[in-house]
Parts: C-alpha cells; sequence; structure tokens
C-alpha cells in the first residue's frame, strides 16, 4: 500500500492558506446589496397554547420591512422521518420550549429588528410544563404533542431472543443505573443564515450544514417549490459535530423573510440562540443489567435509557439507538435486550453530538470494571475478553468486514504503561481505559449515495464536482488528495466545487461519518474512469497497452519504462483535436441493508464498516477540592487505512478534547424550569488549551475491504471512547465507580466523602 | 446619538470612519470596513475569537469601543502576510495542522502573533498560558500549540516544519 504518492502523505489542507489571512467567508461574513437584518421571536414559556399575534406595531415602524408569522407558512411540519413530522418552523398553535419561534422581522439594521420584536405583541396561555423525562412519561397534564401518549416520541425495542434463559445461566449478575446530564455543541461559529430570491425564484441559501443536499430537501417542501430551485451554496462551516445536519427554522425564516421583502436577509445567532434553538445533547438515565459467565464474558445484557428529547422529534429514531449500537459493535454479548425510551420535555430540541451516550457507554464500561474487580480480573482483560473480532455479526446482524480493537487495546496499553501503572498507583491516581465502536454511515435510502464528476481543462487541470461538505474536520482536503492520487496530478492543479446543490449531485452529507467512505469513494471512482480515458489515448502516443501505464506528477509513462512518458496536458489535448472530451463520473452507495429501519426493523446490514477506538487516560485527583488534573491520554483508533496522518491525530486530538475533558469533567446544562441558565461560554465550561493533557496518538489500521484504499471512519471512535476512559481513570483515581456525569468536582468530593464515611 | 468621524491606524494604514460613540471595534472592523477576518463567537469577551492586536497587545474587538482604539496601531489577521507572502506563524499553523473549521484561528494567530514578538522561543507552558483565552472546539490545541513553539523557530526533527530554503 505504500506506492501511493499522495494519499497516506501528511499533507497540510487545501484550505488553510485561506483560513489564515482571515479570508475565508462564514455565513455571518457575507454582505449583499441590500441586505437586511433578520432577527427571530422566540417564546418566553416552556409551554403555552398561542392565543394571538398582533405585528402592527412592528409593522409600523419605520425601517421594519416585513413581519411574518405562522400564518404566513405553508404549515408544513418537519420531521427527519415521515412518521416523526412534528415540528413547524414557526409554531402556529403552542409553543413547547423556551425559544421556540413564533414570529420573524426583517429590517434595515439590527437595532431596527430588536425593537420589531419587542413591539411583536403575543398572547399565551401558559400551560404545565414538564423539564424531566420520568415526570413527562408519567404526567397527566396536556400532551406536549397530541399524537405521543405519555409523551413516548420514539421507543426502539431490539432483542436478540434468549436473554432471559442466559441470565438465568450466568455466574455472576449485576444491575447499575448511570445518569448524565444533556451537554452542546458550542461550535466556534455562531448559526448564521443569509437566504435570497434569484431573478429567476431560486432560492439561494448560505448557511452551516452538515450536508447541503440535507437542507435542500426540506426548503423544497416548505416553500412547495422543485429540489432545483433550492441551491444550497458553498460557505465555510465554523464546526458541525452532529449539530448541524437537519434543517433549522431559521433557515426558513430567513427564506420567508427573503421572500417577502425580495432582498437578500441575513440571520445571525448569538451564542444563547446558537446553544437553545439549534441542537443539543440528550440528557440520558441508563440501566445496565449484566450477565457474565465465570470468565467475565457478556452472555446477557439488558440495557433501559430514558433520553431526554426536548420539545420536537429532530433525529429522534437514530439519537435513540446510536448508544446502544457503539457498544454492541464494541463487544460481543451473548443475548441483548434493548428498550430505548425517546420522551418529549418542554426544552430544548436535542440531537447527535460528538460524544452522543457519553452516560450509556460510560455506564457499560463502568459495570464492567465492576465486574472485572469481583471476578479478579483487570480491565483490559476483561475487555479483550469481550471485544469484537473481525467476521463477526453484531447483535443486530450486522457483518463486521475489518476490526482490529484488540490491536488498539495492546498498542494504547503498551504506549500509556497501564499495566505497570494500574493497582500500583499512589492514592487519588489513577489510569482507566474505555472502549467504543462508531459506524461509518447509517441506512440513509435514496440519500445514501454519492456521485462525483470530474472534467479535465484544456491546460491539463482538473475540476472535481462532489456534494460533501466540509465542516473543518477536513473533507475538502481528502477529495483533492484523492482525485490527485488517482488523476496523477498534483494537488494543485485539482480545483474542487462542493458542497453546493444546484452543481453537485446528492450526498449524504458528513453525517453519519461517511464523507471518506461513500463521498470519497465516489471521487475515487470518477478519477478512476476519467484516468481510463486519458489512458486510451496516451497508449495510443506511447504505442502500449493502457494496463502498463501509470500517471503521475502531471506525466503519464510506462510502469517499466519510465523513459517513455507524455505530459497530461498534452494527452487532454490530443483527445481534445480528437473530437473527445476528458471527463467522467463515479458513484458510490453503500451496500446496507435497505429493510433495516430505526424502530420497525433494528436489524440487518446497518453500514459498511465499523470503526474502533481505545482511549487510556491518566489522572490526579485533589481530595481536598474534588479538581481533576489529567497527566496524558493515549488514543489507538483503527481507521481502516490512514489517507493523510496530520489530519487524523487533528481528529483524534479535538475527539480528546470534547469527548473526554469537556465532556467527561466539565461540559453540562443547568436547568431553571425549562430554561438554560448556562447557554454562554462563560457560563459552560469549555476545555482551555491550558487544560488540556499530552496526548498520545496511535493509528491502527485494518484495510477495511470496502472502503476506499481501506479507509473508514476515523476520530470519532475516540471522541467516545474518550469519555470512558476519563470516567474510568477518575473511578479508579478515588476508589469509587462513579456513576453520574461529567465527573464535577462536587460529585467527586461526594463520592471521596462518602467512601470516607464508611471507611 | 451623534456619529463620529475618526481615523483608526490599521495595518499600517488609516482608516476614516464614521462612527456611533457605542461602536465596537470589532464591529467597525467587520460592517465598516469590510475586514471580517475578526469573529464574533461569543460577544462577552470570553473565547477570544475576535482577537486583534493594539500596539503589540492582543485586545477582545468585542469588548474593545472603536473609540477607545484612536492614536493605535491596530493589527488584525489581514496584515499579517505583507502582500500573499504568508507570515511564518501563518505558514506554520498550515504545516503543522493547527487549522481545522478555521473559525477561531484568526483569533488564535493574533495572539500567537503578540506572544512570538514579545518572546521568540516561549516553551510550551508559556504558549499554553497565552492562548489560554482562545477557544478552540476543533483541534484540542495540541497542533496549534505545536504551530506556535515552531512558528519562529522551525525544528530539525518535527516532521511538519518544512526545510528552511
Amino acid at each position: 500500500m505504500s506506492d501511493y504518492t499522495i494519499i497516506g502523505k501528511r499533507m497540510p489542507r487545501v484550505d488553510s492558506r485561506a483560513k489564515v489571512m482571515g479570508k475565508a467567508k462564514y455565513a455571518a461574513d457575507l454582505k449583499l446589496p441590500g441586505m437586511l437584518v433578520g432577527k427571530i421571536k422566540r417564546s418566553p414559556y416552556a409551554h403555552a397554547r398561542i392565543l394571538s399575534i398582533d405585528t402592527s406595531k412592528a409593522e409600523a415602524l419605520p425601517g421594519v420591512k416585513s413581519v411574518v408569522t405562522g400564518k404566513d407558512t405553508e404549515g408544513v411540519k418537519w420531521g427527519v422521518f415521515p412518521y416523526t413530522r412534528d415540528q413547524q418552523f414557526i409554531q402556529t398553535e403552542k409553543a413547547r420550549y423556551i425559544g421556540d419561534e413564533v414570529a420573524g422581522v426583517a429590517a434595515i439594521d439590527e437595532e431596527t429588528a430588536l425593537r420589531a420584536l419587542d413591539l411583536i405583541k403575543v398572547e399565551y396561555e401558559e400551560l404545565p410544563a414538564v423539564f424531566d423525562p420520568m415526570e413527562a412519561l408519567a404526567t397527566k397534564t396536556e400532551l406536549i404533542h397530541e399524537d405521543y401518549p405519555n409523551n413516548v416520541n420514539i421507543h426502539v425495542n431490539i432483542d436478540t431472543g434468549n436473554v432471559d434463559e442466559n441470565f438465568e445461566k450466568a455466574h455472576y449478575i449485576r444491575e447499575d443505573t448511570f445518569v448524565a446530564s444533556e451537554e452542546s455543541y458550542f461550535h466556534a461559529e455562531p448559526y448564521a443564515v443569509v437566504a435570497r430570491f434569484d431573478p429567476e425564484e431560486c432560492l439561494e441559501v448560505w448557511c452551516p450544514n452538515g450536508g447541503p443536499h440535507m437542507k435542500s430537501k426540506p426548503l423544497s417542501n416548505s416553500f412547495k417549490i422543485p429540489l432545483h430551485k433550492v441551491k444550497i451554496k458553498k460557505i465555510a462551516i465554523g464546526g458541525a459535530f452532529g449539530g448541524r445536519s437537519e434543517i433549522c427554522p431559521a433557515d426558513y425564516i430567513c427564506a420567508l423573510l427573503a421572500k417577502k421583502t425580495g432582498k437578500p436577509v441575513k440571520i445571525t445567532f448569538t451564542r444563547e440562540e446558537n446553544t437553545i434553538a439549534t441542537r443539543q445533547g440528550h440528557a440520558m438515565i441508563t440501566t445496565h443489567k449484566t450477565g457474565v459467565d465465570p470468565d467475565g464474558r457478556v452472555i446477557a445484557r439488558e440495557t433501559t435509557c430514558y433520553m431526554d428529547g426536548g420539545a420536537y422529534s429532530s433525529t429522534g429514531p437514530i439519537a435513540t439507538s446510536v448508544p446502544f449500537l457503539s457498544m454492541e459493535q464494541a463487544y460481543r454479548m451473548g443475548s441483548v435486550r434493548y428498550n430505548g425510551y425517546r420522551v418529549y420535555t418542554n426544552k430544548p430540541i436535542r440531537g447527535m453530538i460528538r460524544t452522543h451516550g457519553r452516560g450509556f457507554a460510560c455506564g457499560v464500561d463502568t459495570q464492567l470494571d465492576m465486574i472485572a474487580e469481583h471476578l479478579g480480573i483487570d480491565p483490559v482483560e476483561m475487555r479483550l475478553r469481550n471485544s469484537r473480532q473481525p467476521g463477526d455479526y453484531t447483535s443486530t446482524k450486522s457483518h463486521v468486514g475489518s476490526c482490529a480493537m484488540d490491536e488498539t487495546i495492546h498498542k494504547a496499553v503498551e504506549k500509556s504503561g497501564f499495566m505497570e501503572k494500574w493497582g500500583k498507583l499512589p492514592p487519588f491516581h489513577g489510569i482507566g481505559i474505555g472502549t467504543n465502536s462508531v459506524q461509518t454511515g447509517f441506512p440513509m435510502g435514496i440519500r445514501g449515495g454519492s456521485q462525483a464528476f470530474i472534467k479535465f481543462n484544456e491546460d491539463g487541470e482538473a475540476t472535481v464536482m462532489s456534494g460533501v461538505v466540509d465542516n473543518g474536520q477536513g473533507n475538502e482536503n481528502m477529495l483533492v488528495q484523492i482525485a490527485a492520487e488517482e488523476l496523477g496530478l498534483l494537488p494543485e492543479d485539482i480545483h474542487l466545487v462542493n458542497a453546493d446543490t444546484e452543481t453537485t449531485s446528492s450526498d449524504p452529507g458528513s453525517y453519519s461519518q461517511v464523507s471518506t467512505f461513500v463521498g470519497g469513494h465516489a471521487v475515487k471512482i470518477a478519477a478512476e474512469n476519467c484516468r481510463k480515458k486519458l489512458f486510451e489515448v496516451a497508449s495510443k502516443a506511447l504505442k502500449a497497452d493502457p494496463k502498463e501505464l501509470v500517471a503521475k506528477n502531471r506525466q503519464i509513462f510506462v510502469k517499466d519504462d519510465p523513459e517513455r512518458s507524455i505530459p497530461i496536458k498534452k494527452v487532454v489535448r490530443i483527445s481534445l483535436l480528437s473530437f473527445n472530451s476528458v471527463n467522467a463520473e463515479g458513484g458510490y452507495w453503500p451496500k446496507v441493508d435497505m429493510k433495516r429501519e430505526w424502530v420497525k426493523n433494528p436489524y440487518g446490514q446497518m453500514c459498511e464498516a465499523f470503526s474502533f477506538g481505545t482511549t487510556i487516560v491518566e489522572v490526579k485527583v485533589n481530595p481536598d477540592t474534588g479538581q481533576v488534573e489529567v497527566l496524558e491520554a493515549t488514543a489507538a483508533q483503527d481507521v481502516g487505512y490512514a489517507l493523510n496522518p496530520l489530519v487524523l491525530e487533528g481528529q483524534f486530538e479535538g475527539s480528546i478534547a470534547m469527548g473526554g475533558q469537556g465532556g467527561m469533567l466539565t461540559e453540562y446544562h443547568e436547568w431553571d424550569d425549562g430554561r438554560c441558565i448556562n447557554p454562554t461560554m462563560l457560563d459552560y465550561k469549555l476545555p482551555l488549551c491550558c487544560d488540556m493533557p499530552k496526548i498520545n496518538n496511535i493509528i491502527v489500521e485494518s484495510i477495511d475491504p470496502k472502503g476506499p484504499y481501506g479507509a473508514k471512519e476515523a476520530g470519532m471512535s475516540i471522541a467516545m471512547s474518550a469519555a470512558q476512559g476519563y470516567s474510568a481513570a477518575v473511578s479508579n483515581a478515588i476508589g469509587v465507580h462513579l456513576d453520574s456525569f461529567p465527573l464535577t468536582p462536587d460529585k467527586i468530593l461526594a463520592a471521596i466523602r462518602a467512601k470516607k464515611a464508611q471507611g | 446619538m451623534e456619529r463620529i468621524e475618526i481615523t483608526l491606524n490599521i495595518n499600517g494604514k488609516p482608516h476614516e470612519v464614521k462612527i456611533y460613540p457605542n461602536e465596537t471595534l470589532l464591529d467597525v472592523l467587520r460592517e465598516k470596513l469590510d475586514m471580517t477576518g475578526a469573529k464574533e463567537s461569543c460577544g462577552e469577551g470570553v473565547c477570544g475569537s475576535c482577537t486583534v492586536q493594539m500596539d503589540g497587545k492582543p485586545v477582545r474587538s468585542c469588548l474593545t469601543l472603536a473609540m477607545e482604539a484612536r492614536g493605535a496601531e491596530i493589527k488584525t489577521v489581514e496584515g499579517l502576510a505583507s502582500e500573499d507572502e504568508l507570515s511564518t506563524l501563518q505558514q506554520s499553523f498550515i504545516d503543522h495542522g493547527a487549522v481545522q473549521c478555521g473559525f477561531c484561528t484568526p483569533g488564535m494567530l493574533m495572539s500567537a502573533d503578540a506572544l512570538l514578538a514579545e518572546n521568540p522561543k516561549p516553551d510550551e507552558k508559556t504558549i499554553r498560558k497565552a492562548l489560554a483565552g482562545n477557544i478552540c472546539r476543533c483541534t484540542g490545541y495540541a497542533k496549534i500549540v505545536e504551530a506556535v513553539a515552531h512558528g519562529v523557530h522551525p525544528q530539525e526533527n518535527c516532521c511538519d516544519c518544512k526545510p528552511k530554503e
């Protein structure tokens, strides 16, 4: 695999230059002629019927160009799935959380728009609200959505059979409950959207997105215009982490204001709006009951999870499944029963987040450590006895093609010195291990595939068109690397056109960690097809069989006789003179089980590849303050094949920061009757440069049989296992298995004191 | 409120602007002068995305009134490169993979540039302290720290440092 020229190399990213010069344009940086400022009026109540809205005073304010309410909409409800369509973009009947959209304003400047918001008079009838999933399940008050009894939005039930029988056979059984609060994305870039209707009445939209094609469909539905009239445009994006995949009501409101005024409109969220009105992570209460044989192998598990879903469904069925799926991929289980309940509450909407399911995964691993302790097995051996192996089928019947889980464990253990340290460290000094697995793709029906186009220009350079979006993780560079490698060009010869619904074909987006595996794959195939055309022309010029040709450094040459060569530019010109342009397309559709459905049929091939990761963390806890000092984190992930180690390391390091340092030690939301009281960066504690430990990156390769060059998802298994590693290390340091996440100083101190009191 | 005409010296050039006294330096840069390199992320002086330099010192332009910047030499991310030639630090950020989504990058660069002007060979602890007011959500800071450490003095044993020409 080492004869690649560009793939597998530490290549600095092509998009970096514009970013270090301050030239990269994000949505809030855009300025269009005649552009108006848009603002959104939000509900101050967690649950309230909207009795009337009077916009007359706002409309009369000089400088106000348009005021829109639910009456101006087509009343379309949005939901990712046909059975989860529960959210209007502007509410007409009632508000379901503090921050729900009730009206929009476009004005000549921000000050006027804000004054107009205050002049909109909304009459509400306040309704009883629920803020806790268990309370919401039992409540006798008005349902949040009348079609969903007991406020249960989604129930996922998975049962492999034989669970009860296997519990009877078990040598040892434990049942433990773990809780975790909501966390937030805190993207560097607050959400912003610019919309306008062009002279041909096409809607143009610039906004952060996890996939432009995921935004165009709901907008097409809402405005009842064809898909080709919705142009989601390319724009630099300041992070996504799972929180920008879906349509945002602001996209629709901005477009509606643009339609009404005939002018471009920009809505820029405040930091608080970005926190409460985009998406958040789910709070979870998870009970794991696990039965093992005398060797510690899991033969039966029953897991019940209650998720605080907030006011609307969002990616509900997926969110309710993924924490379970990650753990069923990571570990073998003889049998399992899972009941996941996503419950509506009068809180902001919850979606997928990089660390989705920290309470769930940390619960599984904490319990494994408790069982191991009981059986006298060390944590590493406990994981190796239960770890996923290549060729296995998961409990929900996905075949695992490539898997180097054990190698990630062995290498992380060796690098961190785990075995020399575990059980031998001084008091309040601990080490812990976590392992996890992440999907490379979800079943996404007709939107699961990606198609790329490549055209050669007469100067021998190429334009690549792909729907893949870059949220910051380096997807654009990945596409350029692949195209340059396959076409025999240099990266600077590739011009990339991407993430634009007008010029690119449908693509699943960066959603579900699938950009390289699907979108990159499509570019690879398109480039191979294009190269075939070049070789046909070159073979005549070089009088050689196309099979003997190689393309590299802008030249095509005979493999065994490199002196016989011709510049690619010349080949393109010869082709054009023979009345043939050099271009090609290529598509890739992952072979998943199309009958698999999140709720109705959660069995079958989930995706074509899974990544596996291990994180080991060493910490010191201050017994007087409960503060945790992280000494070192070691991250090892099976990425299939490392297309660009430089970019990969950055993914690992960012994952340790968000998944472990923030996700397990400081990040959570606090509430007062449904009002988020720490929505800003001043109150919500994000990891800083001075907080971060030394990070050891270990890239493990398993060469996935289906992935492009053998590559699969890269980085997310670290984001997930980091939480587990951090949690295990703190538990090890204080000698108490903690069950409430994140592990803030107050909880750590309480655990230390309780242990002391017990003697 | 009356608008006042002031002169701001930005990246070595004087700019005359009419502003309200309550306008922040960040708003004036972004809205009046089309310099959108400095970003607003938190709007309350926590995240450092809006960092620019005044007389060589990093400041939060979201908490600085444009009026306060009169008479100062203001440097923004747009002023780091001379023409199209990147500064050593900018190139180091690229070569070390210190840029992901890029939203925090301009502020990060301005804090780091100010540090290196004062202390061209900072140790890791000094760098981490100097950048503690700039929040990055993507990188975990590791590659940023490396990029700053090698920003003025590329190191032979670093596989990402560009060989000196």
